[in-house]
């Protein structure tokens, strides 16, 4: 089934075009990765799908719900995780988790089970009553990103999520997204071509708002001669021939 | 609607723990105006009316409530530019009910700033307990609205970084233009017109007089309550206004 289906999406900013009659289907289950330098458009794109901006052009279908009109539909079957590190930072680990689910509308016994769920998702537990401001830099990025999975999400876009972490937190961070290929549609933006590399099921790569190509890994290497992600990037990056 | 409410009920809880677990917001909302309160009493009463109980137990109220305008923009703030605000429109939260919820999550505090300056003010001077430190407990609830809907406003407008000099203006305005510390029957004619257009002196004048009783009812308190909503209702216009605006942009 597809899970999100884009025709001729578009989104200008006074005289800059963010995103440019971007077209693109994804599957339900699929990691799709979306890559591209700054300003290619790849944080705009997940910010319309997950209606917090508003399309200048073209539609977004979300399992079959329109990003011009159907919002309140959408939110119901989303979530995202912010490039920024998103939590209530004076509140406790466990209480940001209880937070979060009574505000996506779950009742007392559907918290707990979020709770469960996400402590042993991502290894919160151990750290579950202390203040979110009093973590480290990466479980305080590892909660950002849990949150995104407390409302159980259909399509959980990943913004940069392991962004600003060192070696072993996005290791273990990209165990957890491995484990939940399958379970959602995950849309992830990242400037680390391995992590493309390791998660995604196919990529997509944007330049100026356009996107240049998709496909899976081997189709982009035999698309640009290269036998990795990066250097594939960088070679359709640098040439811009479109090929999606 | 329910709902909404629900999801306000939350958001509010989660800003209360927000800004009363960061101790420095204590020391400012209740710590510092409480220290003010029995120093300048027990030094100054004597000298002059200005801070005898039922000046200074009013004037310290609205003193307190201009650092309300501090801690609400500084939460909004951050809440703001760390993303969490934006993250949470996903969760169908809508730009009134975070309004409501950062409003609602001060007046509590407020109320028990309010009770406790009047009941330490009680104890030093007992002519001060009776309805009139009821009704300006209460009153105190609407003159605090003026001082959240600037929070909200300059919390919108600001970072983390620049709320704090852009809170200490009000915090400033309410000591200078207040006349609660020193006596304003000498001053000019100009800075006497400028504070009496301000809603600073009129807030302090509301509870001010609402506890001693006026002899001009409308010169003395409608014309001053009047003031101080009129300055309530537009900071609140133009606080939703830039929020929403703000939050669209972001």
């Amino acid at each position: 089934m597809t899970a999100i289906s884009i025709k001729g999406l578009r989104k200008e900013y006074k005289d800059v075009v963010a995103v440019d009659n971007l077209n693109l289907e994804i599957e339900e289950g699929e990691l799709f990765s979306l890559l591209g330098v700054n300003g290619a458009g790849k944080t705009t794109t997940i910010k319309m799908l997950a209606t917090l901006t508003k399309a200048t052009g073209g539609d977004a279908l979300v399992f079959g719900n329109s990003i011009s009109t159907d919002g309140d539909k959408i939110k119901g079957i989303v979530d995202i995780s912010m490039q920024e590190t998103a939590v209530a930072r004076k509140l406790t680990v466990k209480e940001n988790i209880e937070f979060y689910a009574r505000l996506s509308g779950q009742n007392k016994d559907e918290t707990e089970k979020s709770k469960k769920y996400v402590y042993e998702a991502f290894g919160l537990d151990e750290v579950k009553n202390k203040q979110a401001a009093k973590l480290s830099g990466g479980w305080q990025r590892k909660l950002s990103v849990a949150l995104a999975l407390v409302s159980h999400p259909k399509v959980l876009f990943l913004d940069e999520p392991t962004l600003g972490l060192d070696v072993i937190a996005r290791r273990e961070l990209w165990k957890t997204i491995t484990a939940l290929k399958g379970k959602m549609t995950i849309i992830l933006t990242t400037h680390y071509m391995e992590e493309a590399e390791a998660l995604s099921d196919r990529i997509g790569i944007m330049k100026k708002g356009k996107l240049l190509f998709i496909g899976t890994k081997d189709e982009l290497y035999k698309t640009t001669g290269k036998t990795n992600v990066e250097d594939a990037f960088v070679e359709l990056v640098t040439r811009g021939d479109i090929y999606a | 609607m329910r709902k909404s409410l629900s999801r306000i009920l939350i958001l509010t809880k989660r800003n209360i723990k927000e800004i009363l677990r960061d101790p420095i917001s204590l020391a400012f909302l209740i710590g510092l105006p409480l220290f003010m309160e029995i120093l300048f009493y027990f030094i100054f009463h004597t000298m002059t009316a200005q801070f005898e109980m039922k000046y200074l137990a009013p004037g310290i109220v609205a003193f307190s409530q201009a650092f309300l305008t501090l801690f609400i923009g500084l939460l909004i703030a951050v809440d703001r530019n760390s993303s969490f605000l934006t993250r949470l429109y996903v969760s169908s939260a809508k730009s009134y009910e975070f309004i409501f919820s950062y409003a609602l999550a001060v007046l509590p505090i407020t109320f028990v700033q309010s009770i406790l300056f009047f009941i330490v003010g009680g104890i030093a001077d007992t002519s001060l307990f009776g309805i009139g430190m009821v009704l300006a407990i209460l009153l105190s609830l609407v003159t605090a609205l003026l001082f959240i809907g600037l929070g909200i406003l300059f919390g919108s407008l600001s970072n983390e970084r620049s709320i704090g000099g852009i809170a200490s203006i009000v915090i400033t305005g309410q000591s200078l233009l207040s006349g609660m510390w020193f006596p304003i029957d000498n001053m000019g004619a100009g800075i006497l017109t400028v504070m009496k257009c301000l809603p600073f002196r009129n807030a302090t004048l509301v509870l001010q007089n609402t506890v001693n009783g006026v002899s001009d009812t409308f010169n003395d308190f409608v014309l001053p309550l009047i003031i101080v909503l009129a300055y309530t209702v537009i900071t609140f216009v133009a606080a939703i206004f830039v929020f929403k605006s703000k939050m669209k942009e972001k």
